[in-house]
């Protein structure tokens, strides 16, 4: 069904190439796990399969793809769009329409089919994935698990042979994974084609009937998943990927010192009069690296947001070392590490960066903290032209050098392979003693590494 | 997330005008309530036109802004026709410029209001579509009123990001907030755009292929009768001027 003949592809502006003369062949009905490393070659694999490159994603290209006769590589993208289909990460960047229905229909409207057809099609795409209800609403009202669906639906709703999904669980929490699988269960009943790119493997175990893993543009194994799953969770650290086994959230260690610890007093909340946080009272132990976990929806980004002092009607206080913070204390010492780190970037150096928030100037600090976060060779770099990583140091630099006492993370993992998940958690740990740390997050990995205490939220409540 | 601009949800929108009705209706209170075109014969008219964003808000089951546009509009209305001839000078002059134009602009505005946010983007394409306009202009229109909701979530995010390094109104740097604003906001805004231009075409966006759409767009009783109301002030005009 697939065939990818000999491809070698170098990004414009990249440094090195991100395929070194693949070729493979996946067969009809195949379900394929690609998985490796950031910047292995899974994402490129995709595109290829899809067309984005080399007719979105400009640059060299070597050799060409073939999708069901159809050489991808030369035809139009509306031509391939009919036989295949995409599904991405990034759930708020998907819809190019504002409401579910239209989004459904976007696909068949560009085709050009009949109305009638269209209608019929959004029906039973509809009715297949089990969102009736998700109908005719506002795509910015619904859940990262929801949008996740209608973006499969809108897949469906073309019915093509073949589909792609890069990293399609990257903001998806355990419950939403859940239901993706059985839509792709589903497809796969349909006997279509389904190759996944992805770093959390565990989801895939039933799915997937094989695996192909890249490590530096090239194919580094291609086995089926029944030989995968031989290997040991150590085994498979070693190569970079996430564990296959089903981890699930260990209990650790849950007492609360009676001694140092901070009171969480009143944390309730609401928008436009529907409660969405209701915690009366809540304590914490002080300078402990503590998860925050929940479904998606249940309030852990009000919370985050409360605690930072955002939101200005926020009647809620923290008392700490006998001091009673209120919103305006909150904005001073709590700090959120946003899961776009985008957004909190600046200035145009690292060192001004880190000097901004701070109260008085001080420069032994400033070199003390990048040295501890390894950023000392990067203070001249503009922050923007950093590594995702190396972008995450440097608000965490800030935040520490601003005096903050708390800092929020929120969902530092998501969408990290093993080795930079273990990096971040190394870096959480090495925060433990002189902050305090909530780290907002779905993965498990990463709490069994670095947390020592769990909170767990759902509906606006901890349980 | 708030409703925006283009970003009306199905569900729950009260009474459903064509897109064009309202486009009409905006046309003629741009025409005679802001340009006050015909004159002293159309002039007693100007009050219904001016009602009218009041009435489509509330028939939108828009309470909040119908009610507060009516207590604005009616302000500046009381201001400009009963305070202004009973003060002199400075006091005049500034009176007289804002109550004159805000009863002026603010029926346009809150009609243009209406028209936004009780249209969705793929009424409005239909639309574009029926009156024949070239795909070049609906494409990148549409995408257009997809950006803005994501901008705005892009530029909330920014917003709390700067409070939390203490840069707002009134704290140091003051100076260099919106250089701290747009940097980070235009690098967000070309990343997504990227991604959502990937997406639309995988999914055969842009092919030689006629475009459908689904949406279902026609007139109605109710789109006839604002169509007798918009026709009312010309038609009065048109005597005017003969008679």
């Amino acid at each position: 069904m697939i065939e990818i003949k000999k491809v070698s592809f170098q990004h414009e502006n990249a440094e090195k190439p991100s395929l070194k003369n693949v070729s493979l062949t996946i067969a009809e009905g195949e379900c394929v796990l690609l998985c490796g490393e950031s910047g292995s070659g899974k994402t490129t694999v995709t595109r290829l399969i899809n067309g984005l490159i080399p007719h979105f994603y400009e640059g060299k290209m070597e050799g060409c793809a073939m999708v069901n006769g159809l050489n991808v590589t030369e035809a139009e993208l509306y031509d391939t769009a009919r036989i295949v289909g995409s599904v991405f990460q990034n759930p708020r960047s998907q819809f190019f329409c504002v409401d579910t229905t239209s989004e459904l229909a976007f696909g068949c409207e560009n085709m050009g089919m009949l109305e009638d057809e269209i209608l019929s099609r959004v029906d039973e795409a509809a009715r297949e994935l089990n969102i009736e209800k998700l109908l005719g609403r506002s795509i910015f009202e619904l859940s990262g698990g929801e949008k996740q669906k209608i973006s499969c639906a809108s897949v469906s709703a073309l019915r093509p042979e073949v589909m792609v999904l890069d990293e399609p669980t990257s903001n998806l929490d355990v419950h939403a994974i859940e239901e993706l699988k059985q839509t792709l269960l589903g497809w796969k009943a349909e006997g279509k084609t389904i190759v996944i790119a992805e770093h959390r493997l565990s989801w895939l175990r039933d799915l997937c009937d094989r695996v192909i893993c890249m490590k530096d543009g090239q194919v580094a194994f291609d086995l089926s998943m029944q030989a995968f799953a031989q290997y040991s969770t150590e085994q498979l650290h070693q190569m970079g990927l996430r564990s296959l086994r089903d981890e699930k959230i260990a209990p650790v260690q849950n007492s609360v010192p009676e001694t140092e610890t901070m009171q969480l007093q009143n944390f309730c909340f609401s928008y436009d009069g529907t409660p969405v946080l209701n915690i009366p009272h809540l304590s914490l132990p002080l300078d402990g690296i503590i998860a925050l976990v929940g479904p998606n929806g249940a309030g852990k980004s009000t919370f985050s947001r409360c605690l930072c002092g955002l939101e200005k009607k926020f009647k809620g206080q923290v008392k700490i070392n006998g001091q009673l913070w209120k919103n305006k204390q909150l904005l001073k010492n709590c700090y959120m590490v946003m899961q776009d780190v985008n957004h909190q970037l600046f200035c145009e150096t690292v060192a001004d960066e880190v000097q901004l928030g701070m109260r008085s100037e001080n420069s032994s600090d400033v070199e003390r903290v990048l040295e501890m976060l390894d950023l000392s060779h990067l203070r001249e770099r503009h922050p923007m032209s950093l590594s995702g990583g190396q972008k995450q140091r440097v608000a965490i630099a800030s935040a520490i050098l601003a005096g903050k006492e708390i800092l929020i993370f929120d969902e530092p993992t998501s969408g990290l392979d093993f080795r930079h998940m273990e990096q971040t958690a190394a870096l959480l740990s090495s925060l433990k003693g002189n902050q305090t740390v909530l780290i907002v997050t779905h993965d498990p990995e990463l709490i069994q590494r670095c947390c020592d205490h769990i909170v767990c939220i759902e509906n606006g409540t901890v349980i | 997330m708030a409703r925006g601009i283009l970003q009306a949800s199905i569900q729950n929108r009260g009474l459903v005008l064509d897109p064009r009705t309202k486009l009409v209706m905006l046309f003629d209170i741009a025409l005679f309530v802001l340009g006050s075109a015909g004159g002293g014969s159309v002039e007693p008219l100007v009050p219904i036109l001016c009602a009218m964003p009041a009435v489509l808000m509330l028939s939108a089951k828009k309470w909040k802004g119908a009610a507060t546009y009516l207590l604005v509009y009616l302000l500046s209305w009381l201001t400009y026709t009963q305070l202004v001839p009973l003060t002199k000078g400075a006091v005049n002059f500034i009176l007289l410029g804002c109550s004159g134009m805000l009863s002026r602009f603010l029926p346009g505005i809150a009609m243009g209001g209406y028209l936004v946010s009780t249209t969705t983007v793929s009424e409005f394409t239909a639309v574009m579509l029926r009156l024949h306009l070239s795909e070049k202009i609906i494409i990148p229109l549409s995408v257009m009123f997809r950006f803005f909701p994501t901008v705005m979530d892009e530029a909330a995010s920014i917003n709390a990001a700067m409070r939390m390094r203490g840069i707002y109104m009134g704290g140091k740097n003051v100076g260099k907030m919106l250089e701290y604003r747009l940097v980070p906001l235009m690098t967000c805004c070309v990343k997504i755009g990227e991604e959502l231009s990937a997406a639309a075409l995988t999914r055969g966006l842009g092919g030689e292929a006629k475009r459908t759409n689904i949406c279902k767009i026609g007139f109605h009783i109710q789109d006839y009768l604002l169509f007798v109301v918009c026709l009312i002030p010309y038609a009065v005009w048109i005597m005017g001027r003969v008679l």
